[in-house]
């Protein structure tokens, strides 16, 4: 290489050997740049996760660190003797894992309904970036916020509480109910919040989906007779369905480590009705110091995140591939 | 393949790396440093609270030239466990639950008065007998009582009560004649609010004043102590009479209204100017918060006052149930010893007293201190108790505090399966006393 190439200029092929060693090359140079990436990835992510699993199969009391090996005892606990975690004993089934269950089914089925009918509506009128506007506002307020925000609503005082003055407005003789202060209706009234607070994202990211479509298909649908049901059903549906897929992933995975709206609205009560896992977790290792047998939530939700995250990585696996 | 040679090779530098991050995260929690001419406490209190405390910290800067850090974290716990954990605690704090202090003594995170280098006797002067108990574990002294709080009060407004034609009662049957009269007249006679988990607190007090003046001082303290089971039946007893004060009938929007209701809007159901209820049973602070925070134009005794909680068994009527907070060093040295021999000062207590924030502790704060009646009153109660007893959710270990008001909470909505629920508790109870 006497005369060094303009970049671009290698069209043509470049001998065998050259490329092999720019490929080894590379293999180092990558390592190289992403190694800060991987330090920090080991420091704050691998080497907690692994202190956690750890932690989970030990006593772990007081100082947060291991000091006498229990094995599985944790979880045989967690899932048998623990009625603020899962208590089996009557039906229906209640308890922290089965209100994040709830959580899972109600919250993200909600976010993702609510949130294509908004986008799908809201694409066919005029005042489209308004409505969308107002719907993502919430977004924007930190789970405290909305949290102090929804008390408001929800006090069982008429004088303070919106919902009760509403519905006492309707029926005079409407008995104001408490709707956190009660075992029935707490978990819905929590979820009710943080769904409105984050419908937006599901909105907008299937809003920007929507726009992707084509206006040949759907005109071609049209020509064709196609009603607007039909188009919906037909043709916007199977084509938002990789979009709805990532916005469902996405919101199952933020609703597993749900903590700081029912720690603000409810710590879980009352009688521990609205006990999720991540509070289970924050008060039994951080206010009860018992390390291990937190750690061994963390464990259990660690457990419920893969199979989700199996699913989206082989899904885009998939989509590499059709590419 | 190279690359995956590649990835094995750097992978034990990956490890060492890791260690090294480790080995810095953990330092040493050798905690007797030099003094450095600042000192950090940490402590809940923020607001009105937090300015009373700075009063104090002041003074100490002015006093003895050291720097005074406050730091705060109402969610204490979850902020003092990392920290120790992580051999970076504040120098000292001020903790308000007993079986914390406990906790933290016995793993060898605290420093005792010995080892700071305070002089026993003069503490021994001026702090009564069981305030020294409550910082003493295992024989050795490591809390420092700085605030007390009587819990033995119920606050009403005398205008209501003179209106109605009663007198504050002297016995249980008396308070629950009022509560019948004024129900019969459509009011509502108490106000609570234990909501969550950050309000149910309100509903252990009550059983706790209910317990101590029916069943008595010993058996109180056998209770919070692990030695006699939540399935006493003196247990059930006073369960079934907090459960008259505490019924769907009593309080606004009844039991469910509670359990939405937070502490300080439940102050303002009785003493706000849109008042619901007639009556409020929780501790001696509720009047600064109401005073200084709910209603700014109550006057004290006319419009609130507070009368003393009704015995239920004559024999336990000199009995008081209050709270108090301990302050404890995690570090020693020089700037500690200054900071916790002011605190323990009847000059910090007088300067604290003044703000209408607390009681003082300290025998030697004398009455005038206190910027009004009430508080006077509260801390001639404290003075004057044959027997003090200290508020038992918070002697408990572990969780079982917290699990013990969800306990309660759980027991007022469905009083038939109080059975069941205290034994839960008890056997929960069990495993936490025997660790």
């Amino acid at each position: 290489m006497s005369t060094p190439a303009a970049p671009g200029s290698v069209v043509g092929k470049p001998p065998p050997g050259r490329l092999a060693r720019l490929g080894r090359g590379s293999g180092w140079q990558g390592f190289f740049f992403i190694s800060p990436a991987l330090v920090l990835l080991g420091a704050l992510l691998v080497y907690p996760v692994v202190w956690t699993v750890r932690l989970s199969v030990d006593k772990g009391r007081r100082q947060l660190e291991p000091h006498e090996f229990v094995g599985l005892d944790n979880f045989k606990r967690l899932l048998t003797d623990d009625r603020r975690f899962l208590d089996l004993s009557e039906f229906p089934p209640s308890g922290a894992l089965i209100n994040n269950l709830r959580w899972i089914v109600l919250y993200t089925a909600l976010c993702v309904i609510l949130g294509l009918a908004i986008a799908v509506l809201a694409s066919r009128v005029r005042y489209e970036s308004l409505i969308k506007a107002v719907i993502f506002v919430p977004m924007a307020i930190s789970a405290t916020a909305v949290a102090m925000i929804w008390l408001f609503v929800y006090s069982p005082d008429p004088d303070q509480g919106v919902l009760n003055a509403a519905l006492q407005g309707i029926n005079s003789g409407f008995d104001p109910i408490s709707w956190v202060g009660r075992e029935g209706t707490v978990n819905y009234a929590i979820i009710f919040a943080y769904v409105w607070a984050s419908t937006g994202f599901a909105m907008v990211v299937l809003s920007a989906a929507l726009k992707g479509i084509s206006t040949e298909v759907i005109e071609a649908a049209r020509t064709d007779g196609a009603t607007d049901w039909a188009i919906f059903r037909r043709i916007q549906l199977p084509l938002l369905s990789l979009p709805i897929a990532v916005v469902t992933v996405w919101l199952i995975i933020n609703v597993i480590k749900v903590f700081d709206i029912v720690y603000v609205m409810s710590g879980g009560g009352p009688s521990g009705a609205s006990e999720v896992i991540a509070n289970r977790y924050f008060i039994e290792t951080f206010d009860g110091g018992k390390g291990g047998y937190g750690a061994a939530m963390a464990v259990i939700m660690l457990l419920m995140i893969i199979p989700i995250m199996a699913f989206n990585i082989r899904r885009f696996r998939s989509e590499a591939v059709t590419r | 393949m190279t690359r995956y040679r590649t990835f094995l090779v750097l992978l034990p530098a990956l490890v060492v790396a890791l260690a090294l991050v480790a080995a810095g995260c953990g330092g040493d929690d050798e905690g007797s440093s030099k003094s450095t001419g600042t000192v950090s406490v940490f402590s809940l209190w923020g607001g009105s609270e937090r300015d009373a405390f700075q009063k104090v910290l002041t003074g100490f800067t002015e006093k003895t030239g050291i720097k005074a850090k406050y730091e705060q974290g109402r969610d204490f716990l979850p902020i003092l466990r990392p920290r120790i954990a992580a051999g970076n605690p504040p120098d000292v704090a001020i903790i308000p639950r007993p079986g914390v202090v406990a906790d933290f003594a016995r793993d060898g995170s605290l420093k005792t008065v010995e080892e700071i280098g305070l002089d026993t006797d003069a503490l021994t002067e001026n702090l009564s007998q069981s305030y020294l108990d409550l910082g003493t574990v295992d024989g050795d002294l490591y809390g420092i009582v700085v605030k007390a709080n009587s819990k033995n009060t119920i606050w009403y407004k005398p205008a209501s009560f003179k209106q109605l034609g009663v007198q504050p009662p002297e016995d249980w049957q008396g308070l629950l004649q009022i509560a019948d009269k004024m129900r019969s007249e459509g009011k509502k006679p108490f106000a609570v609010g234990a909501q969550g988990s950050t309000n149910s607190w309100t509903l252990t007090d009550w059983f706790e004043n209910i317990y101590l003046h029916q069943a008595g001082p010993e058996k109180y303290q056998q209770l919070f102590t692990g030695e006699l089971p939540f399935t006493d039946p003196t247990v059930k007893t006073a369960l079934g009479e907090m459960t008259k004060v505490i019924s769907d009938e009593n309080v606004p929007g009844g039991i469910q209204g509670v359990l939405g209701t937070d502490f300080v809007t439940s102050i303002g159901q009785v003493f706000g100017t849109n008042a619901k209820a007639e009556m409020h049973g929780q501790g001696g602070f509720v009047g600064g918060i109401a005073i200084g925070q709910v209603n700014t134009k109550l006057k004290p005794i006319t419009d609130i006052d507070f009368f003393d909680f009704p015995t239920l068994n004559p024999a336990y009527k000199g009995a008081l149930m209050g709270a108090g907070d301990q302050a404890v060093a995690f570090t020693s040295n020089d700037d500690v010893k200054a900071l916790m021999e002011y605190l323990a000062s009847p000059e910090a207590g007088e300067i604290w007293a003044k703000t209408g924030a607390i009681i003082s502790p300290n025998k030697a704060v004398p009455d005038s201190a206190y910027p009004n009646e009430l508080a006077v009153k509260e801390a001639k109660q404290l003075k004057d108790a044959e027997t003090f007893r200290f508020d038992g959710s918070d002697l408990l270990p572990g969780t079982l505090g917290q699990s013990w008001a969800t306990t309660l909470q759980a027991i007022i909505q469905n009083p038939d399966k109080m059975d069941q629920e205290l034994q839960d508790f008890q056997s929960s109870a069990e495993g936490e006393f025997e660790a």
